[in-house]
């Protein structure tokens, strides 16, 4: 779900320009306080919509989660934290309860109730709503019930563990009933409400969205009076603009241009670690991929200390498994992915493969440094004497390839942990029928599909620890790096970025520092 | 005026041709360059899902009806809804159009305004200092790559020197940096061609005559030489207007100017049909309608175009 980066020559162009370029003029003491009421953010792109069914992209949901809330919210540090709901509890297998927060109202003034949840998961369900993206999330409902206005029941069809985390992310926005009922989808979408702590000002397209606080939000009003988000899609100029001054937070920074940010006496860099992995993903049906020695050297043969130290100045870790560092079950123990040449060598020989051309499927900047990353394995591998190959392609070839699954090898993935869970990542993409099935294995599938149906952690834990193993001998995919994901911001702004690309602007994450 | 009749005629039915060829053309490569749908959902979504998102958007038809319903939609005006924005394509388009003519009418003001006398300084005074660094500058303006010469001004003359703001589209401060850089390749060759034209001009035996008659060069220059150095200069202004129409697309994005060229390429990376369409159907009106009135405008500088 990382969001586009440029990908036209514009960018490596402007870049260049920008680093060839001196800094600024020396700048009187930089402001390491503000009184500004008013936030500015800029990032990558425009929105495409206000509501929350119809939009899964990280611009919009910096957004929209600051406009609605959700049952559960999940906080930077990872945790799944109480939200519209103070409190939920399974009862049996499959039936969750949540009560309800008391006295919440929307931005219009009604009041909030449990038959806004059932018509919003509803919602999200509905296939016959024009745009609707999200209606894959919580398809493991069975149905809703709100037995009072306070409470709501939903029943699972199978157990499913994940519910409440399910109920964090996207598709899980509240919406209000009678407003989406009465004003019609178009007008909803132009004019959101919601009883998050921003409410909806105004939108001028491609060119800022105007949000103000909302003074009697549940949580604490916000320490701004407005929030103004900018699209600077030129990541050159969205810089300039951060150390001009002229914006207070910038989203999507690369390594490279986070030290010219920090070396201006009144910016910094923040960074989380992203929710998610960068990996190679392996066409495991094709000769010699098929092939699990072939696999291991490859990746035995990733020198991925040097990848994280010189691509990416080091802002990143090497990951050890198919698991997120941060998500439920990661092993902690695992030892990252060695590099080793030598043993790669032995083992590319004794798997009998015999100078096979393999390729890597790339674009150039749709993931950040999908390219340059292609191009130093590539490097890697013919030092172990693969004959290795990098293609470039489009975008939208990729997108095409992913539905047709027709990729010629391995190509880059950036897989996001939506739940913070195994599950919501990895079992997601490589389980059977899944967009990266190409490689099944009966004991691997039984234990995912068993891990997915238990609300037993233990046991879940048991089971992707033996996922791991496997995995690690056949790797479906080849792990490269755990990225963090940069924000700039001014000095004056004390706030924590979230893995999964949300802006948390809520009072618990965002203080402007007063003089 | 003789003829003005058949030679609107002619002009209209070659304007809706053009019309015509352009809008088959960008639906042929539209379509050619890939499927908006996998762009649209997530990677995970099943494929029951992407046909019915092909379904609700009319993709699942062949393609000759496709075009058939584009074509007929398109002359009453109609051009689909945004699959980006869901709302009427022709609706959003136009909702970006006034910040492009605002940005793409002043970009081409200013190139008149300081090309033009440029142009005819740098040829009275031929080889002198002014015309060797006016020319000196009209040659990086005119090699230069629009992105670099913004984003050099946005470091130069905001960053360093804190005078402008770096982008975005405000008071008319936002204005100065993003239509210098887009009217740059104008100036440049407005500058350049109105030098060469008036330097011939100046050659001329009619000239030369003005000047044994004694006027004064100011008079010889404004009077003899610039009308009858106007006809070449007019037709690249004319088509420096297209030139313009593209450079948007690079300087609204490096500026963050919402736009129609910002629009297009983003609509291009979102395959999204509808806007791309309506969006290179306006610019074509637009530059066939500028063009049109520089056709009109000959026959004023040049009776013989009238009369042939």
């Amino acid at each position: 779900m990382v969001e586009i980066t440029r990908r036209d020559v514009l960018k490596t162009a402007a870049a260049g320009a920008m680093a060839a370029l001196p800094g600024g003029l020396p700048r009187p003491a930089a402001a390491q306080t503000t009184q500004k009421r008013e936030l500015v953010v800029a990032q990558g792109g425009d929105i495409a919509a206000f509501d929350p069914h119809q939009s899964t992209s990280s611009n919009d949901i910096r957004i929209s989660f600051n406009i609605f809330d959700n049952l559960t919210s999940r906080r930077p540090d990872g945790k799944l934290a109480p939200g519209l709901a103070t409190e939920w509890k399974l009862q049996g297998q499959t039936t969750w309860v949540f009560k309800l927060r008391s006295g919440v109202k929307w931005h219009d003034g009604e009041s909030f109730s449990s038959a806004d949840v059932k018509f919003s998961i509803d919602r999200s369900l509905d296939t016959t709503l024009k745009g609707n993206r999200v209606n894959t999330v919580l398809t493991t409902v069975d149905r809703v019930e709100t037995p009072d206005p306070g409470t709501v029941v939903i029943h699972t069809k199978k157990p499913d563990p994940l519910l409440p985390a399910r109920l964090g992310f996207y598709g899980g926005q509240i919406i209000q009933k009678k407003y989406v009922e009465s004003v019609g989808p178009d007008t909803f979408n132009q004019k959101p409400v919601g009883t998050g702590p921003l409410r909806f000002v105004s939108w001028t397209k491609d060119d800022r969205v105007v949000l103000e606080a909302n003074p009697s939000y549940w949580g604490g009003r916000v320490d701004f009076d407005r929030l103004v988000v900018r699209a600077l899609p030129e990541m050159a100029p969205r810089v300039a603009a951060l150390l001009k001054g002229e914006v207070d937070l910038i989203t999507q920074v690369p390594p490279d241009q986070g030290e010219r940010i920090k070396a201006t006496a009144s910016t910094a860099v923040a960074g989380a670690l992203y929710g998610g992995l960068y990996v190679l993903a392996v066409n495991s049906k094709r000769p010699p991929l098929d092939n699990p020695l072939v696999k291991q050297a490859l990746s035995l043969a990733i020198d991925r200390e040097t990848i994280v130290k010189e691509l990416w100045r080091g802002r990143g870790i090497v990951p050890n498994s198919m698991i997120a560092k941060g998500d439920n079950h990661f092993d902690a123990a695992q030892p990252p992915l060695p590099f080793n040449p030598a043993e790669a060598k032995e083992r590319l020989k004794k798997s009998g493969y015999k100078g096979e051309e393999i390729v890597i499927e790339t674009t150039a900047g749709y993931m950040a440094g999908d390219k340059p990353m292609s191009e130093a394995v590539q490097a890697m591998w013919r030092d172990i004497g693969v004959n290795a190959k990098v293609e470039l392609f489009e975008y939208s070839v990729r997108a095409q390839k992913n539905r047709d699954k027709t990729f010629k090898g391995l190509w880059w993935s950036d897989p996001t942990s939506t739940l913070r869970d195994p599950d919501g990542m990895m079992w997601r993409l490589l389980g059977p029928g899944g967009p990266q099935d190409y490689w099944r294995h009966p004991e691997f599938d039984e234990l995912g599909a068993a891990a997915r149906l238990s609300v037993d952690e233990k046991f879940r834990g048991d089971a992707y620890k033996k996922m791991t193993k496997i995995f690690l001998e056949h790797l479906p995919w080849i792990p490269v790096i755990q990225p963090y994901e940069d924000y700039g911001l001014q000095k004056y702004v004390e706030w924590t970025p979230d893995p999964l690309q949300q802006l948390e602007i809520r009072r618990f994450n965002f203080k402007f520092r007063r003089a | 005026m003789r003829g003005l009749l058949p030679f609107l005629g002619s002009r209209l039915l070659r304007a809706a041709i053009a019309l015509w060829l352009v809008s088959t053309v960008v639906f042929v490569v539209m379509r050619l360059s890939g499927d908006p749908v996998p762009l649209l959902l997530p990677p995970d979504a099943p494929r029951s899902e992407i046909f019915r998102v092909r379904a609700e958007l009319g993709l699942d038809r062949p393609l000759p009806v496709q075009y058939a319903v584009f074509l007929g939609n398109a002359l009453r005006g109609d051009f689909g809804r945004s699959i980006h924005f869901r709302q009427p394509a022709f609706g959003v388009v136009l909702g970006y159009l006034p910040a492009t003519l605002e940005l793409g009418l002043t970009a081409f003001a200013l190139a008149i305004v300081i090309a033009l006398p440029i142009g005819v300084i740098s040829a009275v005074r031929r080889n002198s200092a002014v015309d060797q660094t006016a020319m000196g500058l009209a040659l990086v303006g005119q090699s230069a790559p629009t992105f670099f010469i913004g984003i050099l001004l946005i470091l130069i003359v905001s960053l360093n020197l804190g005078l402008l703001p770096t982008s975005g589209r405000e008071s008319w401060r936002h204005l100065v940096l993003p239509s210098l850089t887009l009217g740059a390749f104008a100036m440049a060759s407005i500058a350049r061609l109105t030098r060469s034209s008036v330097l011939e001009v100046l050659r001329a035996d009619y000239v030369r005559t003005a000047r044994a008659k004694g006027l004064s060069e100011a008079l010889v220059v404004a009077k003899h030489t610039l009308k009858n150095a106007a006809v070449p200069i007019v037709t690249i202004t004319g088509l420096q207007f297209g030139t313009l129409l593209g450079g948007a697309v690079v300087t609204e994005t490096v500026f963050a100017w919402p736009g129609i060229g910002r629009l297009a390429i983003q609509s291009i990376y979102n395959r999204d049909y509808p806007v791309v369409q309506c969006t290179v159907f306006l610019s074509a009106v637009l530059f066939i309608v500028i063009n049109f009135c520089i056709d009109l405008l000959y026959g004023v500088l040049d009776p013989r175009v009238r009369s042939s």
